[in-house]
């Protein structure tokens, strides 16, 4: 699972900046599609709902997706060998 | 059903100010609402004018849109008419205390089978941030430029007095903890009324030195106070401060309702 911010709905509130236990939501710079500016994903692939879904059969965490007031927050699946990126920290 | 079929597509994203908190509790109703499997045949919307009644128009199940603070006197003509009927009122506090304020504790007396949520973001948001029964002592508003000299309005205290069977008060920004509440008030028979105390960055923030949504967010989280606490420091004779507002579960009991009798 991945973790995505819908654009065409994102207001730009930066709520889910405040909620997220792993500081993965962070205040964007450069404005959207629509005009506005659009939180940016901090390492996405540590959230425990994109990890652990599948898993436990069940939604866990999930406080950016009940906060979020333009319900612009989901999770979907990734496209069969869908290339994914990889960062090597030292 | 999953939670995204209970929006109503075709009309999102809806039209409420960036970081406006209605959005919030319309999530976890529905969130409620489809944790309970409740059919979208058996569950009416209600509302009533104003920001917070625009939530109705969201859901794809049927929904009221009715006249400025009789969402309530309607709630209870399709309480009772259809008594299997799940029935939500989304509605203001400008909407529910003071234009409807009747109808409220007259709809808390008889204790009809219906939940009631208002959202309460201490303004008449809509019209341009006229001061209402909720806001708080010395909040600037455009009708009240100098601050508010009167007190405002304890719906809570209000429902509890008037024999609502469950009263809860949260905020927006505690969102699992709301869910919960609205959870167990559309199990409860009888009336049920959730207060949820939500942001107006636009009309009620930037009056008052909270320009940010995440500043008004800062000011759920340290100015709510938990039932326990409050109750605790009542007893030790510790005077409560008058920005901080008590969160919780206020009441939950079993007087007789009105409008499940009949479906026998």
């Amino acid at each position: 699972m991945k973790l995505v911010v819908n654009e065409r709905r994102c207001k730009g509130c930066n709520m889910c900046t405040k909620v997220c236990p792993y500081g993965i939501f962070q205040e964007g710079k450069r404005p959207g599609s629509r005009g506005y500016i659009i939180p940016v994903l901090d390492h996405p692939e540590r959230c425990t709902n994109c990890r652990l879904q599948k898993l436990y059969g069940r939604q866990l965490c999930g406080m950016c997706q009940m906060i979020c007031p333009d319900q612009a927050i989901s999770w979907i699946d990734e496209k069969p060998f869908e290339p994914q990126k990889v960062v090597i920290e030292y | 059903m999953n939670l995204e079929d209970w929006y109503r597509q075709d009309r999102l994203p809806h039209i409420y100010c960036a970081g406006c908190g209605n959005g919030t509790i319309l999530n976890c109703t529905l969130r409620a609402v489809e944790e309970l499997d409740y059919k979208k045949e058996e569950t009416t919307f209600i509302s009533g004018i104003g920001c917070s009644s625009r939530a109705a128009g969201y859901t794809s199940s049927d929904s009221l849109h009715t006249t400025h603070g009789r969402a309530l006197a309607f709630a209870t003509g399709l309480k009772l008419v259809k008594p299997r009927q799940h029935v939500i009122v989304f509605t203001g506090d400008g909407d529910c205390s003071a234009i409807g304020g009747n109808h409220f504790i007259h709809a808390c007396r008889r204790n009809i089978d219906i939940t009631v949520i208002c959202m309460n973001n201490n303004i008449y948001g809509m019209t341009g941030g006229q001061g209402s029964p909720c806001t708080p002592y010395g909040a600037i508003s455009t009708t009240t430029p100098y601050g508010m000299q009167e007190q405002p309005f304890d719906l809570c205290k209000v429902a509890e007095a008037a024999g609502a069977n469950y009263v809860a008060r949260w905020t927006s920004f505690h969102v699992k903890e709301l869910t919960e509440a609205i959870r167990v008030g559309l199990e409860t028979p009888g009336l049920s009324f959730i207060e949820v105390m939500t942001q107006c960055p636009t009309s009620f923030g930037s009056k008052n030195k909270m320009r940010q949504v995440t500043q008004m967010l800062d000011m759920f989280r340290d100015n709510a106070v938990l039932k326990a606490k409050a109750d605790r420091d009542a007893a030790k004779g510790i005077l409560p401060s008058p920005e901080k507002f008590v969160v919780g579960q206020f009441v939950r009991r079993n007087n007789p309702p009105l409008g499940v009798e009949a479906a026998k």
